[in-house]
């Protein structure tokens, strides 16, 4: 698995955000890219997933495992997202939310799945719950399970942290990731937090004059 | 003394202080519109204790074969109106025509719905128009022995309704799409859907639409009461062998023999016991389907997208339909002789000499309608601006109560009611049984803007020591311009549009624009019937259109 950037740009009316830049994410890799708010980093990951909507516009190639996915449309990607919102649906319960994202096939064996993710997310019998119920840590880790069951072949973290209270902002982190690495998800994470990044890996900034520069 | 004192009514008891502009936020509202609606209620219920009267009621022949029909005409259209609905938002949602649809549907609402099914009929009734299209194609000298109008199931009152009934049902749900936080709550939940591997389609039917059917359960009651108890159009394009249930019970109320009036009254208590139950009995079968449901919305990501041009087809078909049937209105209206398959007729002003000659009936409906909207308005802001959010499920209910009851019972209410205060045959008992129907709908279209109004303009007015009065004029009238103009023009086009009330309290001493248009229905007369079906159609859509003009802000928003 791997996600390869090449030559992407953004603009917003026409005005560059994001001057032309190419990246390639590993197997199991995180990189972060960070910035200030309003440098087009949600955008970035929304021309990626292949939903940018006017009046931003994009430019460049996405490669992913090798095929170009330019012409694929949104919902065929195969690229996951997690967002600054857990994004439950509020009129299904907590294993319809992972149902929702489990590719289909046959009912006992799909139930399995969900099972086993609730298990991963310590959160056994909690399937027929409502998603309000839960509390902020239990719902982000079920909004990953489920962005996870729709097996990705690449993810996109639009500062999945941020609205977490601090002292479950770590715990959440860390599982977030040990979670990516083990299906050697290829990620890309962008943020303005700088200790949201895991220890080690790549971390690229936005400038002011829209360059992307390792840091 | 009951200042300072906590009330007993829940809704009242945000309040922790009654004083004289309580009294003075809801007098009025109760004097005007919930008195007459409750004592109407309680003369229409004390009719039904007349045990002879039910007897007589179910040894009528037409008793169950009239109430198949009004079922199956009512459900069929609400449910055709629902689909159509459906599909038009959700393939138009977000799209070039999403930010124009308000508007549009809007124009359609104001056309009274006498008025659109005259010219349906005109349409599609074996000597019309379509017809006659046939007929020069083909050759037909004669008119086809079609059974388009008053065909024995129903079907074109059905479709008269589904078509009047859709831009109401799709003006809700744009309302609702386009609130602030359904909106951004549904933009969210679509880029996390579409992450997961959903297509438009999957996100339509697993997504959106189980989260806006609860909110759709009031308007489609009423689509379902106002369907299956419609009176005018029914007598316009209905069943007629046999009738629908409704329209025998107005042909009962209406008989110069006491007995048969009695008859009527007990019908309508049954018609709207029965379509109380049958709405009850839809809702226990749609609950029953849930868990069916559920294992839908969990049956995974599909990438399948919405049919896009069945949405447009729909949306064209229905804007060319309206367009058509008002044309056709004003073609008609000129033509005073016309044989069998010419399509143009040799014109004539002679139909709209008759209406210059005799307004009475043009400038009571026209009175009515500015009278009754702008005291609604006023009711509706007196309560707002001295009682409580809170206290606003009271307006709501009696708004629902209103529209969600038969309008044949609650007519049939204010009838006996009015007639027992004297007030029949005269304008007072008109403007208040005009009143009523104005206000419930004026509260439904403005409620939501008042009350979204954002407080802080109030709470910075008031540091300018501005008084209550000042700020509601200076600021907050101004402010929602936009609403108030709206309200105001739904009001005078239900006003305009009502039947019933207008037949039974006027008793023949006054006449309104509908009560002529259904008179010259069943008459060969068609410029004139076609000339009044416009005078019904044509000052609603003007209010429309200026209010739609006025209403504009002062500033393009960006």
């Amino acid at each position: 698995m791997s996600l390869q950037l090449r030559n992407i740009s953004l603009q917003l009316s026409g005005k560059t955000l994001i001057e032309p830049f190419s990246l390639e994410i590993a197997e199991g890799e995180v990189v972060t890219l960070m910035g200030p708010s309003g440098f087009g980093k949600s955008s970035l990951l929304s021309y990626i997933a292949g939903h940018l909507a006017a009046p931003f516009a994009g430019a460049g190639d996405i490669f992913l495992n090798g095929t170009t996915l330019n012409c694929v449309p949104p919902q065929n990607r195969n690229i996951g997202r997690l967002f600054q919102d857990d994004l439950l649906f509020p009129h299904m319960t907590v294993g319809e939310n992972l149902l929702f994202a489990t590719p289909r096939g046959l009912r006992p064996e799909r139930e399995s799945l969900m099972k086993t993710a609730l298990a991963r997310a310590e959160l056994e019998g909690f399937e027929h719950r409502a998603p309000h119920t839960l509390s902020g840590g239990q719902r982000s880790r079920v909004s990953l399970m489920r962005a996870l069951l729709a097996k990705p072949q690449a993810m996109l973290l639009d500062e999945p942290f941020n609205k977490l209270e601090q002292e479950l902002r770590a715990t959440v982190r860390d599982y977030t990731f040990a979670n990516l690495q083990i299906r050697k998800v290829p990620t890309l994470m962008v943020t303005h937090d700088p200790s949201d990044a895991p220890t080690g890996a790549r971390i690229f900034e936005i400038t002011k004059t829209g360059e992307i520069k390792i840091v | 003394m009951i200042a300072n004192r906590k009330s007993w009514i829940p809704a009242f008891a945000g309040m922790t202080e009654w004083s004289g502009w309580s009294a003075i936020g809801i007098l009025p509202i109760l004097l005007l519109f919930a008195l007459p609606l409750v004592t109407s209620l309680f003369y229409a219920l004390i009719g039904a204790f007349d045990a002879q009267a039910w007897q007589a009621l179910f040894a009528h022949p037409q008793l169950w074969s009239g109430l198949e029909l009004t079922i199956f005409t009512g459900a069929t259209a609400t449910v055709l109106a629902l689909i159509t609905a459906i599909i038009i938002v959700a393939t138009t949602f977000e799209s070039i025509t999403w930010k124009n649809l308000p508007a549009t549907m809007g124009a359609m609402l104001a056309l009274p719905h006498l008025a659109f099914a005259i010219g349906l009929s005109f349409l599609i009734m074996p000597s019309g128009f379509l017809a006659r299209i046939i007929a020069n194609v083909v050759g037909w000298q004669t008119p086809p022995q079609w059974i388009t109008t008053h065909d024995p199931y129903g079907l074109a009152l059905i479709a008269a309704l589904a078509i009047k009934e859709t831009p109401f049902l799709i003006w809700i749900m744009a309302g609702l799409l386009n609130r602030d936080d359904i909106n951004q709550n549904f933009k969210n939940q679509r880029a996390a859907a579409t992450s997961l591997g959903h297509g438009s389609l999957s996100i339509w039917l697993r997504l959106y639409l189980p989260q806006l059917m609860p909110k759709l359960i009031w308007p489609l009651v009423i689509v379902f009461i106002y369907a299956a108890t419609v009176v005018d159009m029914s007598l316009v394009i209905g069943p007629t062998q046999p009738p629908t249930l409704t329209t025998v019970i107005w042909a009962d109320i209406n008989s110069e023999q006491v007995i048969n009036n009695a008859r009527g009254n007990v019908g309508a208590v049954f018609l709207s016991l029965a379509l109380t139950i049958s709405l009850l009995l839809a809702y226990t079968i749609l609950k029953s389907t849930t868990s069916l449901c559920r294992k839908f919305l969990s049956s995974g990501p599909s990438s399948q997208l919405l049919p896009n041009f069945i949405g447009r087809a729909n949306y064209q078909i229905l804007i060319w339909l309206y367009l058509i049937v008002t044309a056709l209105l004003l073609f008609i209206s000129f033509a005073p002789l016309w044989p069998f398959p010419n399509l143009i007729p040799t014109m004539s002003t002679r139909a709209w000499g008759l209406v210059i000659k005799n307004p009475n009936a043009l400038i009571t409906s026209i009175f009515l309608a500015i009278a009754t909207s702008t005291t609604a308005l006023t009711l509706i802001i007196c309560w707002l601006e001295n009682l409580p959010k809170k206290s606003d499920q009271i307006l709501f209910m009696l708004s629902i109560a209103m529209l969600g009851l038969p309008a044949i019972l609650v007519g049939l209410g204010q009838y006996r009611a009015f007639l027992n205060f004297g007030l029949t045959g005269n304008l007072t008992g008109l403007y208040l049984a005009h009143l009523m129907p104005v206000t419930a709908y004026m509260i439904i279209v403005l409620v939501g803007p008042f009350r979204a109004l954002d407080p802080r303009y109030s709470q910075t007015a008031s540091s300018f020591a501005k008084s209550k009065f000042e700020f509601l004029k200076q600021i907050k009238l101004p402010l929602l311009k936009g609403p108030i103009l709206a309200a105001l023009a739904v009001g005078f086009a239900v006003s305009f549009g009502q039947y019933i009330p207008a037949q039974l309290i006027a008793a023949g001493r006054y006449s309104t624009l509908p009560i002529e248009a259904v008179t010259l229905t069943s008459g060969t007369n068609r410029p004139l019937t076609a000339a009044f079906a416009l005078l019904l159609l044509l000052p609603p859509l003007l209010a429309y259109v200026i209010a739609a003009q006025l209403g504009k802000s002062r500033w393009r928003a960006s």
